[in-house]
């Protein structure tokens, strides 16, 4: 395969599919970090000039890990649909661009071409679109999920309510979790990050929440966000649980590093079908984030996005309700600015939802990364009209136990009233029925904290 | 009159006269909104059974329309500017030898380099290296160094307190303490190459952690038993959230102490250290529900 381009009279050269897929990539500081990226902005051109060459067919021929090596190869391979992949195998990722981008090309068809794409094929075709291109094509992508919520639906924003305490007190966790029902926040789902990764302390949490959405019948779900491990052993200990959620790697041994195989998650979603108390069937949560494989050094010399796609391709197998990138969370040595930041939110997005998955976005900074707040609510903005399935919230977007900064409570409404979204359609009745809302304005309750005890 | 020109008109006179804004109101009579203070609160908000006073979450602040109120915007940028300023800080030149510390530096140049590049952080400067060779103490049962890591406020301004109540407590449990260093744009792996250099049974660096809104305060520590260069996080054990309102520094310097002890009893770290051993040293104790600062004074 001749992998080169020629531009002004310079012949760039490329040794494989899976550095061509790195050079092509927007610069990503995580990227300078693993020597995988362009090494000018010219030779970033020429690469993608390549990559836009080179067939849907070339890219799963050419899996940046190979399928012997690497398990998550071997599930996307081994569970592809080929009558989907037939269909567009034979367009190059410059016309397969194009071919999204069309007006002709609706929601439902990509939900038909969905399971025949391979993550590297996402990430290829993610590389030749801009920010604009990529909220055109994942807003039109149509992703309907169900637990006890309906999310997905046109014309709806959720949200996850993260009521984190730095010692997991459950009164202060149930504090910040009714104040956020109070905004019309959390019908995504109430996940805590638990500072305390313990059966029991997840149980207590769980038990906890449970309680008051049952007593005020809440429509939507819960979910702890300890280790897989964790929750079993916690189910064993009989605590109610709708979701379950574990962080996944773009590699076998990034999976590793996170404690997890394919094998664990096999038997973690059997359980949860068995054992879960929402109604599903979507009953798993997961997340991701650019960067997680290279820290781990389990990222084989590829780039952080398609990495990140690969990701993507794992959780499909195990139909989750919410799967999630933590955007900016992993801080500046792998996405440094917002610029960066506000790309890989929309790069994520995009890719998930072009393979088929309910994608939310944590939109959010650590306070050592150069992204200002006014720069984060830009993204949220953006994500939003990009048709993000949900982003989290938070008091004044504070995480007291992660120290991060993310979406807040008030940003949830306010994203809703300008671009005319809802909450999924049973909390939207929830909501109008407690005077949270009144037509989809705040209402006499909104804001109250008092308006569930 | 053209075509085109003969459009424009029939659709302006569609679109409603000369003005196609909507009729103005009357001049609206704007009362001054009643005060919305932002008071970190001890008592209950309206409405809360209590759960409040178990969290420094922000709640209860009310919404103005779907916003915040003006006086939790200044108090939210209060706390994002002092997050902000404890990263960009820097330990003063000449501040370490001033204070009794061995001065090192990471491979890292700048600042920028230093949240960009890991890898230099965690490794000694050469002229630095040498002065360790030349100047520290061989073969001590602990190396404890101070480390600016993202905050270099938490390191000048809790470091020398923390380090030396942990000497104390070290000699106390009859453990040798090595000479007393203090780095640069160091990052947590750099205490493998540092223990390994004076041939310390345990490395212990202690750094100003990530800050959090309103806090750059906290400092963290990381204990690892026979470090060298290839140890992972599986390997270390740590403590996070040593400031006053987490755990107090003559508190963390007696538990890592313990942990140290520990570490040359058993002789391992990480995951392979029996934490149930320890358990009574180690644990948590009771953290009272905290108040938040309010920054911008009335």
């Amino acid at each position: 395969m001749d992998l080169s381009a020629t531009i002004r009279g310079v012949r760039y050269r490329f040794e494989s599919v899976k550095e061509l897929l790195g050079r092509a990539n927007p610069p990503k500081s995580g990227d300078d970090l693993a020597g995988v990226s362009a090494r000018s902005a010219i030779e970033r051109v020429a690469a993608r000039a390549v990559l836009a060459g080179l067939t849907l067919a070339d890219l799963r021929q050419h899996p940046v890990v190979p399928y012997q090596d690497d398990e998550l190869t071997r599930v996307v391979e081994d569970s592809l649909d080929e009558q989907a992949y037939r269909a567009v195998a034979h367009l190059t990722v410059g016309q397969f661009r194009e071919w999204l981008l069309e007006i002709g090309t609706t929601g439902a068809t990509l939900r038909s071409v969905a399971p025949g794409l391979t993550p590297e094929m996402a990430a290829a075709v993610c590389k030749l679109m801009s920010n604009l291109d990529l909220m055109t094509v994942g807003a039109k992508c149509e992703v309907v999920v169900r637990a006890n919520n309906t999310l997905g639906l046109p014309g709806r924003l959720s949200s996850r309510v993260q009521p984190n305490h730095p010692t997991d007190d459950v009164l202060g966790i149930l504090a910040s979790m009714r104040e956020g029902l109070s905004y019309g926040c959390g019908d995504a789902v109430i996940g805590v990050n638990p500072a305390t990764d313990s059966p029991a302390s997840t149980a207590a949490i769980l038990t906890a929440i449970d309680e008051v959405l049952r007593r005020h019948q809440v429509p939507t779900q819960h979910c702890v966000l300890s280790h897989v491990t964790v929750q079993l052993k916690a189910l064993e200990l009989g605590c109610p649980m709708d979701l379950m959620f574990q962080s996944l790697g773009g590699s076998e041994a990034a999976n590793r590093a996170f404690g997890v195989s394919v094998k664990l998650l096999d038997e973690a979603w059997a359980t949860m079908k068995e054992r879960g108390t929402s109604r599903g069937p979507n009953v798993m949560y997961f997340e991701t984030g650019q960067g997680s494989a290279l820290s781990s050094a389990a990222h084989h010399g590829a780039d952080q996005l398609t990495l990140e796609a690969r990701c993507y391709g794992l959780a499909r197998r195990y139909r989750p309700f919410l799967v999630n990138t933590v955007v900016g969370f992993i801080g500046p040595e792998y996405l440094e600015d917002g610029a960066q930041i506000t790309r890989a939110g929309l790069e994520d997005h995009f890719m998930g939802k072009l393979l088929g998955l309910p994608m939310g976005c944590d939109a959010c900074f650590t306070y050592h990364a150069r992204m200002s707040q006014d720069e984060l609510e830009s993204l949220k903005v953006l994500l939003a009209a990009a048709g993000c399935t949900y982003l989290m919230s938070l008091p004044v977007g504070d995480d007291i136990m992660l120290n991060y900064q993310s979406t807040s409570f008030h940003d949830i409404p306010s994203l809703r009233r300008l671009l005319g979204k809802r909450p999924t359609p049973e909390f939207d009745a929830w909501c109008e029925a407690r005077g949270i809302t009144r037509g989809g304005e705040p209402g006499p309750r909104f804001g109250d904290i008092g308006v569930v005890t | 009159m053209s075509g085109t020109r003969a459009l424009i008109a029939a659709l302006r006179e569609r679109l409603g006269a000369a003005d196609p804004a909507p009729p103005r109101v009357p001049m609206p009579v704007v009362p001054a909104p009643p005060a919305r203070v932002y008071v970190p609160r001890r008592e209950p908000a309206r409405g809360d059974a209590g759960g409040a006073r178990h969290t420094t979450a922000l709640l209860a602040i009310g919404h103005v329309g779907t916003r915040y109120a003006t006086d939790v915007v200044l108090q939210f940028q209060a706390e994002l500017a002092v997050a902000h300023e404890a990263v960009a800080a820097e330990v003063p030149d000449g501040w370490a030898a001033d204070h009794g510390f061995l001065p090192l530096s990471s491979r890292v140049a700048s600042h920028r380099e230093f949240l960009l590049r890991p890898d230099l952080g965690r490794r000694l400067a050469p002229d630095s290296l040498q002065r360790l060779r030349d100047q520290a103490e061989r073969s001590p049962d602990v190396q404890i160094i101070l480390a600016d890591g993202l905050s270099a406020t938490a390191c000048v301004d809790s470091g020398p307190a923390l380090c030396a109540a942990l000497a104390a407590a070290c000699q106390q449990r009859g453990l040798s303490v090595g000479t007393p260093v203090c780095a640069r744009f160091a990052r947590v792996w750099l205490e493998d190459e540092i223990g390994h250099e004076v041939g310390a049974k345990v490395a212990v660096i202690v750094l100003g952690e990530r800050p959090g809104l309103g806090t750059g305060d906290g400092l963290s520590a990381y204990l690892v038993h026979g470090p060298q260069i290839g140890k992972t996080d599986g390997d270390r054990n740590m403590m996070s959230n040593i400031h006053e309102r987490g755990t107090p520094p003559p508190q963390a310097a007696e538990r890592l102490a313990a942990l140290a002890a520990a570490m040359i009893e058993q002789g391992t770290s990480g995951v392979g250290l029996d934490l149930a051993r320890v358990a009574g040293e180690v644990e948590r104790g009771y953290r009272p529900p905290q108040v938040r600062q309010r920054l911008v004074e009335p």
